[in-house]
């Protein structure tokens, strides 16, 4: 303990340069960890995003469902998803169980017509799990909007929710009586008079020129879907366990697919990429600081101290000892500037989610979120991690030079 | 050399043969001429306080490094409590440097951000005893040279004087067989460097601990046991 006790004087020797040294740590640190926590938000609200928006924990798909099979009405689909459904309600990992179909066609307001992507669901189990209030209320605010609600649960409702964009290309609002045109299942075509009950904003402005929704009972009506389905969306008990359910069910489930949400969700996957890319970069750059900092300042630190080594070999210290000196005072310069960078964190993540600030609309969305940097031990607890590691490794430089003084050299040194 | 049972100046009796240095060279290049010390023979007894005296660049420094194995010779050997030790890997030379010998510089050199009593607690910690243990006997190495209440001083607190007494402990609370003194009064006025000498002799005779001193103080040599004299880097006179 004695070189410890050694190290922690000689960084107190210096105190405006340990100082100096300890800020850059700092912000090395500060800077990790608030990009950390507002990543971890981004990818909590991609991910809640592509649950909440349709895809659920898992989905049970038609097997050799491929991306893209959305357009194609029920050309591959489960043939009795509604048995499935009912099958998978009593599994008890199972919260609920949400089918859904996907189907493309022509939508008319008579003079106009636009091309659509639907998709059909249960009226009355949709708002419970997914985010499709929130989309109408958001659509609720845009032109032709006013007074947009929920599709009824009653089976012989004909109604329509229609994107915001689709709703303007039609020039469509709540209460316009439009004609959804598509093929059934044996290719013939069909088609049924629906009348508009809401809008909505999916928050992506290529969705929202191409999506609308419909009950279950209608998309049956215009498509003949029968028991079909495209797909079922399924909401686990616990979230956490996507993985693990996903294999589980899969064995029970032969004649489909089953998927964890984070497989599909292609823009997640892209956009974690992306982030995880930036704050790799970001986290090499800082590091190369902080170790070009740390090096500095134990270097100065070796040059003024060249005598006292020599005396400290003199009197019995092994190179080895030198080393461990070295190394010692870059492990407090590292517990130091950590520990000041954990309080500032926390410090200044409070104040910036005090602040309430609106961020702007991330690339291909149509709507902003507010600021909420998230906290994360581990991403902190990896941050020190790789600051301390950067640390004893920049204090490797000084120490061989110290350790490979000779004592006669520099007990003269001057 | 003296014959066994024979008395120091000091009226002690000399123990076995301390340190030995059999035709040492070591040789520099200084200014483009060659400096150092070229077939140096000297040996030393334990109780006993010897000078290598001669003048500034006679090779007393040099000298005393070779002996306190800080500096390998060219040629010759070193021996120490009968053992040659100048060829030793290095890690085994610490640890002789750790546990048999202690040093007196003559800027002092105590580390500046220890108090007085962790300075001389250092070699002990370093050869590993524990704190109480250390902090007992360096107290009473410091009270032995009369820094008693000097414990907790850093060393910009105190005198050269205090300082170089603080060295001493530092280089006696290991309990060494041989101490090496490079002019560890040449910073210290007349009233302060006789009774720096004074307290090394006495030290010597109490504790059989051998010191080897270098200077070219006339007050050192009159206190010393023996006296080797070098002049550039060659031995003119054996007592």
């Amino acid at each position: 303990m004695i070189l410890a006790r050694l190290a922690l004087r000689n960084l107190l020797r210096q105190r405006r340069r340990t100082a100096l040294t300890l800020m850059v740590v700092v912000a090395g640190f500060v800077a990790l960890s608030l990009a950390g926590g507002f990543m971890a938000q981004t990818f909590q609200g991609l991910a809640d995003g592509a649950i909440r928006g349709g895809l659920g924990d898992l989905q049970v798909l038609p097997p050799g469902h491929a991306s893209g099979d959305e357009g194609r009405s029920l050309e591959r689909s489960l043939p009795d998803g509604q048995a499935l459904a009912a099958r998978l309600r009593r599994d008890p990992a199972v919260e609920a169980v949400l089918p859904r179909i996907q189907f493309m066609g022509l939508l008319s307001s008579g003079p106009r017509s636009v091309a659509f992507l639907g998709t059909a669901v249960d009226p009355s189990r949709e708002p419970r799990f997914m985010a499709c209030l929130d989309a109408l209320e958001d659509g609720a605010k845009a032109p032709g909007g006013a007074g947009s609600r929920w599709l009824s649960a009653d089976p012989a409702a004909r109604e329509v929710i229609l994107g915001t964009g689709l709703a303007r290309a039609l020039g469509a609002s709540v209460g316009s009586s439009l004609t959804l045109m598509s093929t059934t299942r044996d290719g013939a075509l069909n088609a049924v008079d629906v009348e508009v009950v809401g809008l909505q904003d999916l928050g992506l402005k290529e969705l929202n020129d191409r999506s609308l929704t419909v009950s279950l009972a209608t998309a049956d009506q215009l498509l003949e879907a029968g028991p079909a389905r495209s797909a079922l969306s399924v909401i686990l008990r616990r979230p956490g366990h996507a993985a693990q359910e996903a294999v589980r069910l899969q064995a029970q489930l032969p004649g489909t697919r089953v998927r964890p949400w984070y497989e599909l969700a292609t823009f997640y996957r892209q956009v974690k990429l992306l982030y995880t890319a930036i704050f790799g970069f970001m986290g090499l750059v800082l590091f190369l600081v902080v170790l070009l900092a740390t090096v500095n300042t134990l270097l100065m630190s070796v040059m003024e101290r060249i005598r006292e080594f020599g005396v400290l070999r003199a009197l019995g210290l092994k190179p080895g000892q030198l080393l461990s000196l070295l190394q010692w005072e870059g492990a407090f310069l590292g517990l130091l500037g950590s520990s000041a960078g954990l309080v500032a964190t926390l410090l200044l993540r409070a104040g910036l989610n005090a602040l309430h600030l609106q961020m702007p609309a991330p690339p291909g969305t149509s709507h902003g979120y507010e600021l909420d940097i998230h906290f994360v031990p581990l991403v902190y607890l990896a941050v020190a991690l790789g600051l301390q590691a950067t640390i004893q490794l920049s204090a490797l430089v000084p120490g061989l030079k110290a350790a490979r003084l000779r004592i006669v050299e520099a007990l003269r040194h001057v | 050399m003296p014959r066994r049972g024979a008395r120091c100046r000091n009226g002690t009796r000399y123990t076995a043969r301390m340190l030995e240095l059999r035709a040492i060279t070591r040789a520099y290049e200084l200014g483009g001429e060659r400096a150092g010390v070229f077939g140096v023979s000297l040996d030393l007894p334990g109780r006993c306080l010897a000078v290598i005296a001669g003048p500034s660049g006679s090779g007393k420094t040099t000298l005393l490094q070779v002996a306190g194995l800080l500096d390998p010779p060219d040629e010759g050997e070193v021996w120490l409590e009968g053992q040659p030790v100048s060829r030793l890997p290095e890690r085994a030379r610490c640890d002789l440097r750790l546990r048999r010998l202690g040093f007196v510089f003559q800027a002092f050199n105590l580390v500046p951000v220890l108090s007085a009593l962790e300075n001389v607690m250092l070699p002990l910690q370093l050869q590993g005893l524990p704190t109480p243990a250390a902090r007992a006997r360096a107290g009473a190495a410091l009270d032995r040279v009369g820094l008693g209440d000097r414990l907790a001083h850093r060393p910009g607190q105190l005198s050269g004087g205090q300082q170089q007494r603080v060295a001493i402990a530092r280089a006696l609370a290991p309990e060494p067989a041989l101490v090496l003194a490079d002019e560890p009064t040449a910073n210290l006025d007349h009233a302060h460097g006789g009774p720096l000498m004074d307290l090394m002799a006495a030290l010597a005779r109490e504790r059989g601990t051998a010191f080897l001193v270098a200077s070219h103080d006339p007050a050192v040599i009159a206190r010393a046991d023996r006296v080797f004299r070098l002049a550039d880097g060659r031995q003119v006179e054996t007592p």
